[in-house]
């Protein structure tokens, strides 16, 4: 132990004496380090994400659109372009299956909006929904104060809104928000109830959204173009007959033959949860090859520098063997100078990595989340290649003649 | 330590050849001699004469071809490369004319690399080349990297690095070749007082006045030793210089 804290001090004050050159080697270990904490923080962030998106779902639920939610490897775009939009008469007509007990039409706009009132106003990020009041089970919402939309806001066409607690936190602050007027687009919205705190998820917050009656929905933004059938099934276990009866009453109604493909798309827990894995397998080959790459430049980089290292210092070698260094200790003070160097790069790299993966978050709310174990494989594969790459060089130096060493100049 | 007087280096017919471009050069060609606990003896001869070969052999640092040595009651020929460095890590203090410290290292650091090496932990190793180099005057130099030390300050924390782990002898080769007479007649003032504190040391010269300031000199000429005696008279100047008390 003492003899390796000894060796450790020696590489540490080796590479202190040679920071730049040290610093240029190890940008291939750095890149390599970095690749594998960024990418797989992305992974991880976009899988806490679907699951948080998808327990907020609630158990038993699914969801129909016409645009895939999340598509990998190649797709006709321009055919699913083509699809029919999906609409609400469709979605109605999903109420009558057996296995079905909410179906909740959704409508999104394209870009989040901004609610204002007289005073203040919100950031441009309120995600509005329209929609019925099947939403509210089929999202998992929970209301705080207030009241969730009713049949009768949607029969007589009433211009009342449901929100987040963000936005009655900004828009309201200090005060009652219910019975209170917000403006959509300039048209006046009575806040009817507020939904109970989510958090945030990543630097997201969950709490900016507002639900919108449909009738009143159409009137600020026009025919709905973006149907989005959100469905509970009966109970958890009757999902896959749900959703096979739901393909067979959206083919009937869309008029599709036998030998048609389905022309929408279908999510529950289990298809996005199989769609994640594949995803995640594709990220981890990729970063998996860019990473083997990097490292292998990054160790061919140590084993120069560690080669140049023995050939400027073969005096010194030959000098502590005359002392009484044994070959095992020279070959020692080299390998762990390597991987210190190679470590010491890793350590950098996850740190880039780190830091790139939660500014992405910070700034494009791309999802992210740094998993320790990628922290530990980064560090783990870098000292691996600085011991790999270390050897020959190290078995170099252990190898010298003391005599023909201390001669060199 | 056991008592001056008893053997301590036994050589018997050694011979080391080198095979050059084809050429069997023989550095060594049947060397004998003694040397008991506490002399202080000079190996002198031209460049070629083998004295460099002599004492790489002498040093552990090359094994003989043919013949004895024997080192402290061991014998060194058929060692492996760790026994041998452990054998030059304990019984010897090499000197050398170049100094051979660690240029990053400082006068502590370069002292206390012998005892690095046999496991000493860290505390006592600093205890000890403390002491070491203050046997040699160094002690406000402790912290001095060499290129901030003096050449003959160099060669003192050399010596000391050569002392710290108590070796049965000191093998300095030129000690002096690349200081100035002034800072050269130092350093054998040194060496003297040392031979007078006990020390085993073997001077490897080819300096004939060094020679003579040694009490014992052996010549080596041609891998041969063809002179063996007082060191004035094998320096082979006519008045022997008194050895410096």
């Amino acid at each position: 132990m003492n003899a390796l804290l000894d060796t450790l001090e020696m590489a540490l004050s080796t590479l202190r004496g040679n920071v730049l050159r040290s610093i240029l080697t190890l940008l291939g270990i750095v890149i390599g380090a970095a690749t594998v904490v960024a990418m797989m923080s992305f992974t991880e962030g976009l899988k806490v994400k679907l699951s948080t998106d998808f327990a907020q779902l609630g158990a038993g639920a699914f969801q129909v659109q016409k645009w895939p939610a999340m598509s990998f490897g190649p797709r006709d775009w321009r055919k699913i372009e083509r699809r029919p939009d999906l609409t609400r008469e469709q979605g109605e007509a999903l109420r009558d299956l057996p296995h079905i007990q909410f179906v909740s039409i959704e409508e999104y706009p394209h870009q989040p909006e901004k609610l204002t009132t007289p005073e203040r106003a919100t950031k441009q990020n309120i995600d509005v929904c329209g929609g019925l009041p099947d939403y509210e089970p089929a999202n998992g919402v929970t209301v705080a104060e207030g009241r969730f939309l009713v049949e009768t806001d949607i029969q007589l066409g009433r211009r009342v809104v449901f929100i987040g607690m963000d936005i009655a936190d900004q828009l309201f602050p200090g005060e009652d928000a219910l019975g209170q007027e917000v403006r959509l687009r300039g048209v006046p919205f009575e806040v009817v109830g507020i939904a109970q705190r989510k958090g945030a998820v990543m630097g997201r917050s969950k709490d900016t959204f507002a639900v919108i009656p449909w009738p009143a929905y159409e009137r600020v933004f026009g025919k709905s173009r973006n149907t989005n059938i959100a469905l509970v099934a009966t109970s958890p276990e009757d999902v896959p007959k749900a959703i096979d009866e739901v393909v067979a009453k959206l083919r009937r109604l869309r008029g599709l033959s036998a030998q048609d493909e389905n022309d929408f798309d279908y999510y529950s827990n289990d298809t996005s949860a199989e769609m994640f894995n594949n995803l995640a397998a594709m990220v981890a080959a990729a970063t998996g090859a860019i990473c083997a790459l990097a490292l292998l430049v990054g160790g061919i980089g140590i084993m120069n520098i560690m080669l140049v290292s023995v050939t400027e210092r073969t005096r010194e070698i030959g000098v502590r063997m005359a002392l009484g260094a044994r070959r095992r200790h020279i070959l020692a003070q080299f390998l762990v100078e390597s991987v210190t160097l190679s470590l010491s790069g890793g350590l950098f790299g996850v740190l880039v990595g780190g830091a790139l993966a939660l500014s992405a978050r910070e700034l494009f709310e791309v999802p992210a989340q740094i998993p320790l174990w990628a922290v530990l494989l980064s560090l783990g594969l870098t000292a691996t290649a600085g011991m790999l790459f270390g050897i020959y060089p190290a078995q170099r130096a252990s190898k010298l003649d003391p005599v023909e060493a201390m001669r060199t100049e | 330590m056991s008592a001056v007087g008893e053997p301590l280096i036994v050589v018997e017919s050694l011979h080391r050849h080198y095979t050059v471009g084809g050429e069997v050069v023989r550095a060594l060609d049947g060397v004998s001699f003694g040397i008991t606990r506490g002399e202080w003896v000079a190996i002198v001869g031209q460049s070629g004469s083998g004295k460099s070969t002599l004492m790489n052999v002498l040093g552990c640092l090359d094994t003989p071809t043919s013949g004895t040595y024997r080192l402290n009651g061991a014998d060194v020929q058929g060692l492996t490369d760790d026994q041998l460095a452990s054998l030059r890590n304990k019984e010897i203090g090499f000197v050398f004319q170049t100094f051979q410290l660690l240029p990053r290292a400082t006068a502590l650091g370069n002292v206390m690399l012998p005892l690095v090496y046999r496991g000493v932990p860290k505390r006592q190793r600093r205890a000890m080349a403390e002491e070491a180099l203050a046997a040699v005057g160094l002690t406000n130099r402790l912290n001095h990297r060499p290129n901030e030390l003096s050449g003959g300050q160099r060669q003192r924390v050399a010596i000391a690095r050569a002392l710290v782990g108590q070796p049965s002898m000191l093998l300095a080769d030129e000690p002096t070749g690349n200081l100035d007479s002034a800072t050269g007649e130092e350093i054998i003032r040194l060496f003297s007082e040392l031979h007078h504190r006990g020390h085993t040391i073997l001077l490897v010269t080819h300096e004939p006045k060094l020679a003579a300031r040694c009490p014992r000199a052996i010549r080596l000429m041609d891998g041969h030793v063809v002179a063996d005696g007082a060191g004035a008279a094998v320096a082979g100047l006519g008045t022997s210089a008194p050895v410096p008390a």
